[in-house]
């Protein structure tokens, strides 16, 4: 199903929860609305499946203006957080009660659960109650349900939030090949960046009850177009500069705190300009000559070592080492260069960096 | 401070902390339990005179008929509240509105006014009481009726309290998950939210029905003003009918079977409603959608919710504050001096009771919230309700006859109407305070003890002030509970003049002024009273 929205604005009081947000979703489309807590990720999709009404703007489900709808119409699959599986009936009666509350025939509601019920592989557990399965189980369950409601349209909170993190890794891969399977068009809610790229189509970035940025996991990653989104997505070295110049090529040349030069990626900005550049970790490298450093940690993340050094700029500047390699010890000096191509640069925010990534 | 510094080390010891609980629950089984139902042993004592009462055929009928007017009153009460109470009780935890907080506050002041009070505001409000120049409605003249209504307002917050609770409870995600997935509001309530309402109507059930079955206060002063108290009875009134007539030792035969009775079948009742209760079935297999949509919007869940708070409103706020009419009326001939010495008399009972209980009740509501699923913990768990189902006037009545048995002198006859009200009020107590203690984790009084606390420490300086609330919501309870009790009192002495004791001899005398005044400077005091507590909780809680 498709889903437009036009200036959906959601008050509590005098509090914006959300404000003036536009979005087109398409048909099948896998998308997850990604930001920091109390952003409006949740808001956003209650207003979107009915539970709320919003305060201003429409909703339109394939091309229907459906804002006055009330939620048992809506036909909007939905999986909370909490799970929220009805602790007075078993798994089977579970996923059959939306078929059930449709007054369908007794036959088909058995019809309908069992097939939900085999299509998440939770057919064994048919007559147990909620109590009696673990945490993943159950949030597979809760997905049956919203399923077998037919809906086309699926509205996931949280989903894998409250799940341990091997059952979460595991449940969300097996989410996205469901849905893509069956066609329906997702939004997924969730504060985990990494979850986020590695299951959608496209991610909704949001801030302060704003869309942010929205693009491809790998758009996000690799272009970002704020500050924000850099910091937010993956994670990166932020530092602030002065354009001091530009190569023939066109690349930027900064200066950075306490002097070196660096060159970073191309852009617009003119010498003189305050910006910040970003460069990601696995984009940093030690050589014989460049910004000197002093390694003050290591930490072993399983795949590498991500070592923290504090620059002569005084920044902060982390950078990877393979677990194969040797690990720096802490006081080493070392030098560090970018891979400028990987460089982002971009324009100082007045309300200084600190604010521009604040999370809440 | 040196006697908390000994308390706090003393409760490092394993052997004093036990000696400690034990000396608790010696206390409790000997001053509250087995006082309570001592009379069941004395009936087998006494067989003779007891005997004689079967003999008796008008006695007979006329104690089958107070048994079968409290037990038919407390059921029907009981059905009212529940069919009254769910949808208030939905309004209070779900809905927010304007001057909730109001209503709110409203709804508990029954609880806080002397029974004896309500009993009088009542009759005013709905009958044609003889002597009193304001008009009330005079609609109700069957006393079986109007004892309804007014059990209505002394067990309608207990309800709805209970009610709330188990919904405050009750994730709201669910009804919304049952309206994503196409069920109609009514049908998502219906469905998922009732049947797990059950403990919530178990507890609210027993509230009410041993709330109505106790009344005698209130009862006695509505039957006394209609004129029908020697005529119509319920059991507790028939017991304190039977003491003031013809005396404890005369009418022993027939005040011995009937608070027997009175025991056995609100015990063995109690335990049917529960099973009952928790087999039944509500329905949740057929839907009718296009219905269920119907009644779901629109007019009719507005009319629901105008139809609840009208009748808090008409049945329960109304009738209780019609007494406060008696303002346009000239100020009645005060006798200062019995109501001040009745007042004295009435807060000293209550304050010694409520002590008696935070001291001795906390103990036992710590080990019934952290130790629920060990044996002693169900037997206390259990044992806590019995003075809470027993109606008070034949609580009163075996508590008496158990203290009498063992001394037999007078003058202690106050201290015998201290541990009546003492055993009525303890399940109060105990369960606020336990209700409260479940909430908290206990890893918090675990971190307290690993970082060097001693464990009263724990208690005193964590648990506590966590808590503080809860103690005190259990304590004003009490303090009003047994400010307003009139039926233990009469039953264990007739000297002892509280003030809805002394409020009753006035009506008693027709002296419906004087009286209605005596009980509306009894609630100003209570009102002040429970305010200066607040403050004075809420000022220690910003301290600390």
């Amino acid at each position: 199903m498709k889903i437009k929205l036009e200036n959906i604005s959601m008050k509590f009081g005098d509090f914006y929860a959300v404000r003036n947000i536009n979005l087109s979703i398409s048909k099948g489309e896998y998308l997850t609305v990604l930001g920091p807590s109390g952003c409006g990720k949740t808001t956003l999709i209650k207003v979107i499946s009915g539970i709320w009404k919003p305060t201003e703007g429409k909703v339109f489900v394939d091309g229907e203006d459906v804002t006055d709808i009330p939620m048992e119409d809506r036909d909007t699959g939905y999986v909370f957080q909490n799970i929220a599986l009805f602790p007075n009936m078993t798994i089977k009666d579970n996923v059959g009660y939306s078929p059930r509350v449709k007054d369908l025939p007794a036959e088909e509601v058995d019809e309908i659960a069992k097939g939900h019920l085999e299509l998440v592989k939770m057919f064994d557990r048919a007559g147990m109650f909620p109590s009696e399965l673990s945490g993943g189980e159950q949030q597979k369950v809760a997905l049956a349900r919203a399923l077998a409601s037919g809906s086309k349209m699926l509205m996931l909170d949280e989903p894998l939030s409250a799940l341990d993190a091997r059952v979460r890794v595991e449940l969300r891969y097996e989410i996205r090949r469901l849905v893509k399977k069956l066609g329906i068009t997702v939004l997924h809610v969730t504060h985990d960046q990494e979850e986020a790229m590695a299951v959608s189509d496209r991610i909704i970035l949001m801030r302060a009850g704003g869309i942010h940025e929205v693009g491809t996991p790998l758009d996000l990653y690799r272009n970002p177009k704020s500050i924000f989104a850099a910091y937010f997505i993956g994670e990166t070295n932020l530092m602030e500069c002065t354009v001091s110049g530009k190569t023939k090529t066109g690349r930027t040349v900064v200066k950075l705190r306490g002097g070196p030069t660096v060159r970073a990626a191309k852009s617009d900005f003119e010498k003189g300009d305050p910006v910040v550049i970003s460069v990601r970790p696995e984009h940093v490298y030690t050589a014989s000559d460049g910004i000197r450093a002093e390694v003050i940690g290591a930490v072993f993340m399983g795949v590498y070592w991500r070592i923290r050094t504090l620059a002569e700029t005084s920044d902060y500047i982390d950078y990877n080492v393979s677990s194969n390699d040797e690990v720096p010890q802490v006081g080493e000096k070392v030098y560090l260069v970018f891979n400028k191509r990987a460089t982002k640069v971009f324009s100082r925010p007045t309300e200084g960096l600190e604010e521009a990534i604040k999370l809440e | 401070m040196s006697l908390l510094k000994w308390i706090n080390d003393i409760s490092n010891n394993e052997r004093s902390r036990k000696a400690w609980f034990s000396l608790v629950c010696l206390i409790f089984v000997i001053f509250i339990i087995i006082p309570s139902v001592f009379v069941v042993l004395k009936m087998f004592t006494e067989w003779g005179i007891v005997h004689e009462v079967f003999k008796d055929p008008v006695m007979m009928s006329t104690i089958e008929g107070a048994i079968w007017n409290s037990f038919s009153i407390a059921g029907l009460v009981t059905i009212i509240d529940i069919l009254v109470g769910i949808p208030m009780a939905w309004i209070f935890v779900r809905k927010p509105f304007k001057g909730k907080r109001i209503l709110d506050t409203l709804m508990d002041m029954p609880l806080a006014f002397p029974t004896a009070v309500v009993g009088i505001s009542i009759v005013m409000f709905w009958g044609i009481p003889d002597g009193i120049s304001i008009p009330g409605l005079g609609v109700v003249v069957s006393p079986y009726i109007m004892l309804i209504l007014l059990h209505i307002i002394f067990t309608y917050p207990y309800m709805v309290r209970s009610l709330s609770a188990i919904l405050e409870q009750i994730e709201p995600n669910y009804e919304t998950a049952a309206m994503t997935l196409s069920a109609s509001r009514l049908t998502a309530v219906r469905t998922i939210t009732l049947p797990l309402f059950r403990a919530g109507l178990v507890t609210g059930t027993i509230l009410c029905f041993a709330r109505s079955l106790s009344e005698t206060g209130g009862t006695f002063i509505a039957l006394q003003m209609m004129g029908v108290d020697s005529t119509f009875f319920t059991g507790p009134t028939f017991i304190a009918y039977m003491k003031a007539e013809y005396g404890a030792d005369v009418a022993m035969g027939p005040m011995i079977l009937i608070s027997v009775l009175m025991i056995i079948l609100a015990l063995l009742l109690l335990v049917v409603v529960k099973v009952l209760i928790m087999r039944f079935k509500i329905p949740v297999k057929k839907v009718w959608p296009q219905l269920g949509r119907k009644v779901s919007r629109g007019a009719v869940p507005k009319l629901k919710d105008v139809f609840s708070i009208a009748f808090l409103v008409l049945m329960v706020l109304l009738p209780t504050f019609y007494i406060f009419t008696f303002l346009t009326q000239p100020m009645a001939d005060i006798d200062y001096g019995a109501l001040l010495s009745a007042t004295g008399i009435s807060f000293l009972i209550a304050g010694i009771a409520v002590a008696f209980n935070i001291i001795f009740g906390t103990p036992i509501a710590l080990y019934i919230a952290r130790k629920r699923n060990t044996k002693l913990g169900k037997i206390l768990d259990s044992l806590v309700n019995v003075p809470l189902i027993i109606p008070t006037t034949a609580l009163g009545f075996s508590l008496a006859l158990f203290w009498g048995s063992i001394y037999a002198g007078g003058s202690l006859s106050l201290m015998m109407v201290i541990f009546g009200h003492i055993a009525f009020t303890f399940p109060l107590v105990v369960r606020n305070i336990a209700g409260a203690v479940e909430e908290v984790d206990a890893s918090y009084e675990e971190v307290a003890i690993t970082l060097g606390a001693k464990p009263f420490q724990a208690f005193s300086k964590v648990l506590m002030p966590i808590i503080k609330s809860s103690i005190v919501a259990g304590a004003i309870l009490a303090f009003t509970r047994s400010l307003g009790e009139t039926g233990a009192t009469i039953a264990i002495s007739d000297s002892i003049k509280t003030v809805p004791v002394y409020i009753m001899d006035l009506i008693k005398l027709h002296n419906y002024t004087e009286a209605a005044f005596c009980s509306i400077i009894l609630i100003a005091i209570c009102f002040v009273l429970m305010f200066a507590v607040r403050i004075l909780v809420n000022r220690g809680g910003n301290r600390a």
